[in-house]
């Protein structure tokens, strides 16, 4: 009798999202992006990593590798020991290596009383991983001995992970019709100087959540929309004092998350954004006619249909035969150059809204509050990222670039509304450069 | 707590000054609190740069495949003379361009051009030996390549040691081929005629000069090299 063959792991292919960021992933640049819950206790490194050694077998999707492979990147679980829980840094975000770290593509971190979690965008995205992040909270703190059930989110770690979580939703709900919508125009950059490889700076606001409902109420729109139209806001007006021959448009990438479209409990990316635009060449807009703007296009765009449209583009790609039998050595480079047009040139910036945080109320005692940072753009602009958690609204601007004029403006704009706001930053560590 | 004075926000107990506009925090009430854990921890986390081993792996196999082909090929093809010398040393310059700045990934630009310029050397040493041309290699080739090494080197100190405006680095560049060629022709007429009387090079260096002067003019005077700024996008 042969002896039975060591069972080679099982591979799958990305997502459309995941061949793109495996395809722009630089030796200086991944799309990775982190969130940290700040506990009301300091964090017992030892009980966390019991933690993640119980939750991450429950998550197969994210205990994976990236391979390159001769036409694909392709998933291969990762059997590796790991992922092991690290102390803090002041410069988060670093890009990822597909061949060291043992190929982990998740990271876990631990401050004083932060956890946080690192992720690589090609194998999830924000709404996957908090999934993750909270069954996670739940774990460690059990390990501290508190009862915490199984509700709002959180999987139960003793189960078999399911095939729906580890599903392609895009390929699942792509259509017939494909709708392409035409490139968009060069934005206004809004870069900056760059700062030495490798630094993020990070600026957190908090905020209180009904003070700021209340405000976006006044105007009839939503948090994400007022959000939207205060950065638009804000890039407008620093694009006009810094005095251009012809001013470009404002355009932000908003991502939506299509769960809430189509039904799916994949743990995988699945997203698409959209680009409320203003264009300031055609006259000045006052924050109310913006506003009015984001809302409408927001609503007039997002929708089951158009979006069906816009992913079954997405997924064509990935199976279009000519661009199958292309060596991926070809097609990175291309990916890339087409990323830079289509996902970078024609915006301004990126604002995310993964929304609230709910947590079981045997939780809600042991976490103050909750942070989310999207790490470094290609270029050295900031990104803005927010979530909230109770009453606390969080907002973060995280870039590789010196100045921090766009989240200065940003955040006095909200103080000036009304809405108090407190600052924290990572430039603190950093004082003795400046003075 | 405190709150900036200029943006109004509330700042972290532990802030020496605003993060958003740097205005020092000067509270008697409540001085910085310098005990407390600052919000972020004030470790950094270096970025070891990728291991490149197996691109360099294969990129040597390819070359040595490609070496030792043409050696046997040259067994049969032409045995009587030793062509194959000139693919072998194509492929040892290669190698010394490629592989080594992919297993040393923080090798030195200074480092890099030295051995990219004694490959070069190595590699016309090769094709001398094949014709017996020691007496051109020493006399001629030699100091040539020496010649334009030194002043890659001398470039590369300049330009990319230490970061250049683009006005800079083409004025350099620019000049740096004039001097080049006045140099060649010095080495030409020396090995040829023992005498050195600049001719085709001098015409070079004057065009090329006056391709410098007016790049020079603008780099000096401060309103000129804005209005280009401007205009170029610099």
């Amino acid at each position: 009798m042969p002896k039975e063959k060591k069972k080679k792991p099982e591979w799958y292919p990305l997502d459309n999202a995941g061949v793109l960021y495996s395809a722009i992933q630089k030796e200086t640049y991944s799309a990775i992006y982190r969130f940290s819950a700040l506990m009301t206790e300091r964090v017992d490194p030892a009980a966390l990593q019991r933690a993640v050694d119980k939750t991450m077998p429950r998550f197969p999707s994210f205990a994976v590798r990236i391979k390159k492979g001769a036409f694909w990147y392709y998933c291969e679980p990762n059997d590796a020991p790991g992922p092991f829980l690290k102390k803090d840094i002041a410069n988060p975000c670093q890009p990822v290596r597909f061949r060291e770290d043992n190929g982990w593509l998740v990271r876990f971190y631990y401050y004083e009383k932060r956890i946080s979690i690192e992720v690589f965008h090609a194998i999830s995205d924000g709404g996957g991983t908090l999934v993750l992040f909270k069954t996670l909270l739940a774990v460690y703190l059990r390990e501290l001995g508190h009862v915490i059930p199984n509700t709002c989110g959180i999987l139960d770690v003793n189960e078999s992970p399911r095939r729906e979580e580890r599903e392609d939703a895009y390929a699942r709900y792509a259509g017939k019709k494909v709708l392409r919508n035409p490139l968009g125009g060069k934005a206004y950059p809004n870069t900056g100087t760059p700062e030495p490889f490798y630094t993020l700076n990070v600026t957190m606001g908090f905020l209180p959540l009904n003070r700021l409902r209340a405000k976006a109420k006044e105007y009839g729109a939503s948090i994400t929309e007022y959000l939207t139209a205060v950065l638009l806001k804000v890039l407008i007006d620093k694009q006009h004092r810094e005095a251009p021959r012809k001013e470009l448009p404002v355009a932000l990438a908003i991502p939506i998350n299509l769960r809430g479209w189509f039904p799916s409990e994949t743990l995988r990316n699945f997203i698409l954004t959209v680009r409320p635009c203003i264009d300031p060449s055609l006259g000045s807009y006052t924050f109310e006619e913006i506003l009015g703007r984001v809302h409408h296009y927001l609503r007039l765009n997002i929708n089951r249909q158009q979006m069906r449209a816009m992913l079954t583009g997405n997924v064509r790609f990935t199976t279009n035969k000519l661009l199958r039998v292309i060596p991926v050595v070809l097609k990175d480079p291309v990916m890339a150059l087409s990323y830079h047009l289509a996902g970078v040139r024609p915006y301004s910036g990126t604002y995310t809204n993964p929304g609230p945080f709910p947590v079981p109320e045997e939780m809600a005692p042991h976490i103050q509050r909750m942070e989310v940072i999207l790490g470094q753009a290609t270029l050295p602009r900031v990104h803005c990222a927010s979530i909230s958690y109770g009453n606390q609204m969080e907002i973060t601007f995280a870039g590789t670039l010196a100045e921090a004029e766009t989240e200065r403006d940003f955040f006095r704009f909200l103080v000036q509304a009304g809405i108090p706001v407190k600052v924290e930053s990572n430039r603190l560590a950093r004082s003795d450069l400046i003075f | 707590m405190s709150y900036c004075v200029n943006c109004g926000v509330e700042l972290d107990d532990t802030a020496r000054f605003c993060p958003l506009c740097h205005t020092p925090v000067l509270n008697p009430s409540q001085p910085v609190n310098i005990s407390a854990p600052p919000p972020f921890p004030d470790e950094r986390g270096e970025v070891p740069p990728a291991v490149k081993r197996d691109a360099a792996i294969l990129l040597s196999s390819m070359l040595v495949s490609v070496a030792v082909c043409c050696g046997v090929l040259n067994m049969f093809l032409k045995p009587e003379r030793t062509w194959s010398v000139y693919v072998i040393g194509a492929a040892v310059m290669l190698w010394l361009w490629l592989v080594p700045p992919l297993l040393d990934r923080g090798m030195h630009v200074l480092l890099r051009l030295l051995v990219d310029v004694l490959a070069v050397a190595l590699y016309v040493l090769f094709i001398a030996l094949n014709l017996d041309g020691w007496t051109w290699y020493m006399g001629l080739a030699l100091p040539i390549i020496l010649w334009g090494g030194a002043l890659l080197l001398l470039l590369g100190l300049t330009l990319w040691v230490k970061r250049r405006s683009l006005l800079t680095t083409v004025t350099v560049l620019i000049g740096s081929v004039g001097v080049f060629l006045l140099g060649v022709e010095l080495l030409i007429d020396r090995f040829l005629n023992q005498s050195w009387e600049p001719g085709w090079s001098l015409v070079v260096l004057t065009v090329c000069a006056g391709l410098v002067i007016p790049l020079l003019v603008v780099r000096r005077v401060p309103s000129l090299r804005e209005e280009a700024r401007r205009r170029f996008h610099m």
